[in-house]
């Protein structure tokens, strides 16, 4: 018996999950090695200009956890690398890893923590709301980059109306996904308060089906938005968008009263829905993981983070998660890490 | 009747958002410290109301109407003088939505800008009972439905019920005076949204 502490553990990804996964692991003492695609850690944290249910500036928490992280000598972050190649060995997996400029490092990895987030769903399907050939037409990520820009005081001369249109592509069985994207009325409610408090003269509508808010202070975060910031919620999934002496008419039904809607915006932000990252195929793919129909890796039955014997998945990569049940899932992984790292037969 | 100027076409015209404010919710804040926002669009309203069954608007639909600021249909609208003030609504509702208020309000802001109620005899009802209560500080329900048939010329309205509530003791032919009526008299010159006695 004792505490085994020789064999590392691969952490695949560097967002929220992944950093957190591998800040336990090297905190307790055991060797990690973080591979990250891009140059820098905290994924899509980075992307964002607040947060819910508390509108903190996700930098604030993404800039101490990484300097945490690189104060642990147990663990070893590689930047601008992947996960080129593995194979199944007696105790764990030996895991080729090819950096940018080609040069390819091996390891042997007792765990693997699988944190390769999502994707937005490509819109181009959805000829009607126009993404891709209105150029305010944007996605979620992408107006967080208009947000963060606001923020820095960029700010457009004229106050903008700002129409936000959530489930594009989530509980949509004909051209997207039957399931929920659980964090979007979330972010939705988040990006259009947001706007009020940047820009006070500006108007947010929000069109929806309904808002599911369930999750500590979620609910009252969205009604505090719609109560205390104003937005305007109106009930109906938008139907068309069309050009309109440079900007963009919405028509709708508001079904709450069943009559037709039109508004003028010079905004439109659809709430994409969220699907598993390239990366997380990828992986799923290698390591030779069960995924549900829609490519998010599955978990063995009542096991939170565990996919298979010694492959463990934190974040989005399992399903659309807030960064709150990303960090929950990475602390799990990395317990679970720990469990099979000394498994006492 | 000319399909583009029937009133079915005219309700499914489409709304147009821009040209609509929350004018309306904040007057109804700080006029009666109604927060409209806070509606749910549940319907408990419209489950629970007394007489849904003869509006042509529910409860739930004009709070929705007040949320787009849509103070033409609401004056006009056929419920404002059907709603009977029940408080069944008010009861109900989970975010503690005085809507009998509202109704109230839209009535006053009706009478005030000249819009004639859809029903007339309603109208003649609410001063026929006024008027009671101006003369004696309270209604006579005998004398309130004597003048109410007789002057909306339904001689002999609901007469069947008039034996039974008179053997019940409530048609009193000689209805007790308010004591101080200077008082209650006052009441009539108070203003819209006056608090305190007025001198």
């Amino acid at each position: 018996m004792g505490i085994h502490k020789e064999q590392s553990t691969l952490v695949i990804g560097g967002g929220a999950a992944g950093i957190e996964a591998a800040r336990i692991l090297g905190q307790a003492g055991y060797p990690v090695v973080l591979v990250e695609k891009s140059n820098w850690l905290g994924g899509v944290l980075n992307q964002l200009a607040s947060s819910f249910p508390r509108w903190e500036d996700p930098a604030q928490f993404v800039e101490p956890r990484v300097k945490e992280l690189e104060k642990c000598a147990a663990v070893k972050v590689l930047l601008e690398s992947v996960v080129s190649g593995c194979q199944k060995t007696e105790n764990g997996y030996r895991v080729q890893i090819k950096n940018n400029h080609g040069a390819v490092e091996e390891l042997q990895a007792g765990a693997v923590i699988i944190a390769t987030g999502f994707d937005l769903m490509d819109l181009s399907g959805y000829g009607e709301y126009g993404h891709g050939a209105f150029p305010n037409v944007l996605n979620s990520l992408e107006f967080e980059a208009v947000l963060k820009e606001w923020s820095a005081g960029q700010k457009p001369q004229k106050a903008p109306v700002v129409a936000f249109f959530k489930c594009v592509g989530s509980r949509d069985r004909a051209k997207g996904y039957p399931y929920c994207s659980k964090i979007c009325c979330m972010y939705t409610a988040k990006q259009a308060g947001l706007v009020k408090d940047l820009l006070p003269d500006a108007k947010s509508y929000v069109f929806y089906m309904d808002y599911r808010a369930s999750g500590k202070e979620y609910e009252e975060f969205v009604r505090s938005v719609i109560e205390d910031k104003h937005v305007r919620y109106v009930r109906g999934r938008p139907a068309k968008v069309l050009p309109e002496d440079g900007r963009l008419l919405i028509r709708c039904e508001d079904t709450l009263m069943g009559v037709p809607v039109e508004v003028r915006a010079d905004y439109i932000v659809l709430a994409a829905a969220i699907r598993p990252s390239q990366g997380t195929a990828e992986m799923a793919e290698m390591f030779g993981l069960h995924t549900d129909p829609y490519g998010f890796i599955e978990p063995e039955p009542f096991e939170p983070v565990k996919v298979q014997e010694r492959v463990f998945l934190a974040g989005s990569c399992g399903f659309a998660v807030e960064t709150l049940g990303a960090l929950q899932q990475g602390a799990a992984a990395a317990a679970q890490a720990m469990a099979v790292l000394n498994q006492a037969d | 009747m000319n399909a583009t100027t029937s009133p079915v076409n005219q309700y499914f015209k489409a709304l147009q958002l821009d040209e609509t404010d929350h004018s309306l919710s904040q007057e109804l804040l700080q006029n009666c410290g109604i927060e409209i926002e806070r509606c749910l669009e549940c319907g408990k309203c419209s489950g629970g109301c007394s007489n849904a069954h003869i509006f042509d608007f529910t409860p739930r639909k004009i709070v929705q109407m007040i949320k787009v600021g849509d103070e033409e249909r609401l004056l006009h609208m056929d419920a404002l003088w059907c709603c009977v003030a029940c408080q069944l609504c008010v009861d109900r509702c989970p975010s503690g939505i005085d809507i009998a208020r509202i109704m109230d309000y839209l009535r006053e802001r009706a009478v005030a800008r000249g819009i004639p109620a859809t029903r007339p005899t309603v109208e003649l009802f609410h001063n026929l009972m006024l008027d009671q209560v101006h003369k004696i500080g309270r209604v006579s329900e005998l004398y309130l439905i004597l003048n109410y048939n007789l002057k909306s010329g339904q001689y002999l309205n609901n007469a069947e019920l008039g034996p039974q509530m008179f053997i019940k003791g409530k048609l009193n032919p000689f209805p007790a005076r308010v004591k101080k009526m200077d008082k209650v008299r006052r009441l009539f010159h108070k203003k819209p949204g006056q608090k305190g006695e007025v001198k």
